[in-house]
């Protein structure tokens, strides 16, 4: 059992994370096609590429340098508002008072928290808007609830994965009201988000880096 | 159907475009960073710097007005995709060195609006003295100023803001003509056909063989006005009326009016679609004192265009008439 997230967990997180986008990736770009331009997916493909590229001495840095360095290298693919929010959810996860070299339930979860703040500057969307926040905002708090009941590292990614991906299910009945869906209206319903679709593989590939990482 | 595009890779469309435009014309512009483009002779130094971001794939727009009177670096993003924080933030680094001040233009895009916000907070932070304008003058969008999106009217504001600059004035002054511009712009789009995305080959949007759409954004955006496919004369007295009530034009006013071209559309379409604005201006009694016909955002081989109004006044006209010197805007 994973008491606490070392560097060689985070790192197996963001791998495990790049590994459903990869799988996943035509899916995500089908759905962005129903709303958006089709290139949710090749975007995704780019991030994991970024998510992958480690240091090669990721001892030297302190957690939240890793945190904020994996932040800034999503932020660099040129991806749009997708990429933008998601390297700026990373780099915010780094934005906490963290131990240096490793992080128990309670400050990964105060850590997810700062990542959905840093997000929540930078767009209006809100939970309802049929975008990445519908996945983004329960699985934080879901997070938030299970660090603060004692519950263990992988449990907390285990409820914040579950939460995540019910989130994304949940936009499927939703119409867009934000970002450039917004003005297609009932043409986007009958198809998850592909933004809540990624935060949801990233979730789960979180969870499962944790989980093989340790368990 | 498959797609016809003289291309190479697809990954390369943006830094070929940009390697293009800077071997055609190396006395007005050169590439700073990747894909970054500046002027070739930079701006004497303690002049305030115009730099703007935005997605590729829309030539001329944006990269194409770099140059004397008009911007000092444009971040060149992929096909229809911002350009992220960090290239923005290089940008601006350079623009903002020794001391110099920078007003960055940014077109109201979700992707666009994000990387300028991030890149802002980042050079606020490192002290670079710089200020933002968002251009947002879509009336497609409904009354909300925040759901309007930045269509052509980048080009307007490039200018007079670009002219003051130039002239050396304080980047206070060249935000508020920027912002005078902005607020007295409106302008209205319509579609025909579609574009198709020269990374992935398929149709951004659909559109019917009998249709058209007023409202239709520059990345394929769905408006709200689909209806069978009418006239040059009654699409631009539909597009005008909407745009001279939004801005609340009255007779005896003065507007610059501004025809875009979408990138399939003729010449000659344009100019049979600005001669009705002009008849209709005159039979309203507002004075055109200021046009401009041609393509200066375009969405490939997407067929529509671009209509804008702006409420001119007397130092918004002089400034508009300043030489502009940049790869697709030439003005003695």
């Amino acid at each position: 059992m994973t008491v606490t997230i070392g560097k060689t967990e985070l790192q197996n997180m963001f791998a495990q994370a790049a590994a459903q986008l990869r799988s996943e990736n035509r899916r995500l770009s089908e759905l962005d096609s129903i709303g958006g331009d089709g290139d949710h997916g090749t975007t995704m493909l780019r991030a994991a590429e970024q998510m992958e590229a480690w240091p090669r001495e990721p001892e030297d840095e302190s957690l939240a340098a890793l945190l904020k360095a994996v932040g800034w290298r999503v932020l660099s693919i040129d991806g749009g508002a997708s990429s933008s929010l998601l390297g700026t959810f990373f780099s915010g996860m780094g934005d906490v008072a963290l131990s240096r070299d490793s992080m128990d339930a309670t400050q990964l979860a105060q850590s997810l928290q700062a990542g959905l703040h840093a997000v929540g500057r930078q767009t209006k969307a809100k939970p309802g808007d049929k975008t990445m926040m519908d996945a983004l905002s329960p699985a934080i708090a879901a997070a938030s609830a299970a660090a603060e009941a004692g519950k263990a590292v992988p449990k907390v990614l285990q409820e914040a994965a579950a939460a995540a991906q019910s989130g994304a299910e949940s936009t499927r009945n939703l119409v867009a009201r934000y970002g450039r869906a917004r003005s297609l209206g009932e043409r986007t319903r009958g198809h998850p988000d592909a933004g809540a679709t990624s935060i949801a593989l990233i979730f789960k590939g979180f969870r499962e880096g944790v989980n093989n990482a340790g368990s | 159907m498959r797609m016809k595009k003289f291309i190479n890779d697809p990954q390369n469309l943006v830094s070929e475009l940009l390697e293009g435009m800077v071997l055609a014309f190396p006395k007005k512009v050169r590439l700073s960073g990747r894909n970054i483009l500046a002027r070739a002779v930079p701006k004497e130094s303690g002049r305030v710097r115009l730099v703007t971001l935005g997605g590729s794939g829309h030539e001329p727009g944006l990269s194409g007005f770099v140059g004397k009177g008009l911007l000092d670096y444009s971040v060149a993003g992929d096909i229809f995709a911002a350009p992220g924080a960090p290239r923005c933030m290089e940008a601006i680094r350079t623009a903002c060195a020794d001391g110099n001040s920078a007003l960055l233009v940014v077109l109201n895009h979700a992707g666009d609006v994000l990387s300028g916000n991030i890149a802002m907070e980042m050079a606020l932070r490192e002290g670079c003295k710089i200020k933002m304008v968002l251009t947002h003058e879509d009336i497609a969008g409904g009354p909300n100023p925040d759901d309007r999106r930045g269509l052509v009217g980048f080009f307007p504001v490039y200018k007079v803001a670009g002219a003051a600059a130039e002239r050396g004035a304080s980047l206070d002054a060249c935000l508020e003509i920027a912002g005078r511009m902005e607020r007295n712009m409106r302008t209205l789009a319509v579609a025909v056909s579609t574009a198709t995305h020269p990374s992935t080959g398929q149709p951004i949007f659909e559109l019917g063989d009998d249709e058209m759409e007023i409202g239709m954004g520059q990345h394929g955006e769905a408006g709200t006005g689909r209806m069978p496919l009418k006239s040059a004369d009654e699409t631009a007295e539909i597009m005008l009326n909407m745009l001279l009530e939004d801005l609340g034009v009255k007779s005896g006013e003065q507007l610059l009016v501004l025809v875009n071209g979408a990138g399939a559309t003729t010449l000659m379409e344009l100019l049979i679609v600005f001669r009705r604005i002009a008849h209709v201006l005159v039979d309203k009694k507002i004075k055109l004192v200021r046009s401009a016909v041609g393509e200066f955002i375009t969405t490939q081989e997407q067929a529509g265009f671009q209509m804008l109004i702006a409420r001119m006044d007397p130092e918004l006209i002089e400034l508009w008439d300043e030489p502009a010197d940049a790869p697709f805007f030439v003005k003695q």
